[in-house]
């Protein structure tokens, strides 16, 4: 929170502030996932359960 | 009140939700996940927004020479909507830490189910 207004110092406290990297949002959980999901490809980001 | 050397600092959702073992536990965590989902996109949408807003304040400010009658009308303008911005979000600050937080936990709750679905798809449970 900046405190006061109108010096260029204050104005750099604003943009630093305001300005701080935003993550992209987080997606739903798609899968439903309640019977036999062992035949269904996954899209798993990190590995791979078979050798491509 | 944030301790980073300490490892008790563990957040709550943490220690709630450990990794799964069972279907009826991955619905629970779903429907947890389902039930904050909403809450964290609404907040993360505003949070972006406002967020965007002031880059493009910024970015402009960069383009312009320090001193020059521009540049002093966009810093103004900078002063203004933020005061705008705190007069319509009173609790922007209070919020956003709110969307963080849950940015984490969902994220945690997610990857849970994620690395569980892996272990079923790979047989191992």
């Amino acid at each position: 929170p900046v405190e006061g207004a109108g010096d260029a110092n204050c104005v750099d406290e604003i943009l630093k502030e305001m300005t701080q990297s935003w993550p992209p949002p987080l997606t739903a959980i798609h899968t439903p996932c309640k019977t036999e999901p062992s035949k269904f490809p996954f899209p798993t980001k990190d590995s791979h359960p078979f050798p491509s | 009140t944030i301790k980073l050397s300490s490892k008790a600092e563990m957040p709550d959702y943490v220690a709630k939700y450990s990794p799964l073992v069972s279907l009826d536990q991955r619905q629970g965590y779903k429907d947890d996940f389902n039930a904050e989902y909403d809450e964290y996109r609404q907040l993360h949408a505003r949070v972006e927004s406002i967020t965007r807003h002031f880059t493009q304040l910024d970015a402009q400010c960069r383009k312009l020479a320090p001193g020059s009658k521009e540049y002093q009308k966009v810093q103004e303008q900078v002063v203004k909507e933020y005061k705008k911005m705190k007069q319509h979000n009173p609790n922007y600050h209070e919020e956003k830490l709110r969307c963080e937080y849950l940015h984490n936990k969902l994220a945690h709750i997610k990857r849970l189910i994620a690395d569980f679905d892996q272990r079923r798809a790979q047989g191992w449970c």
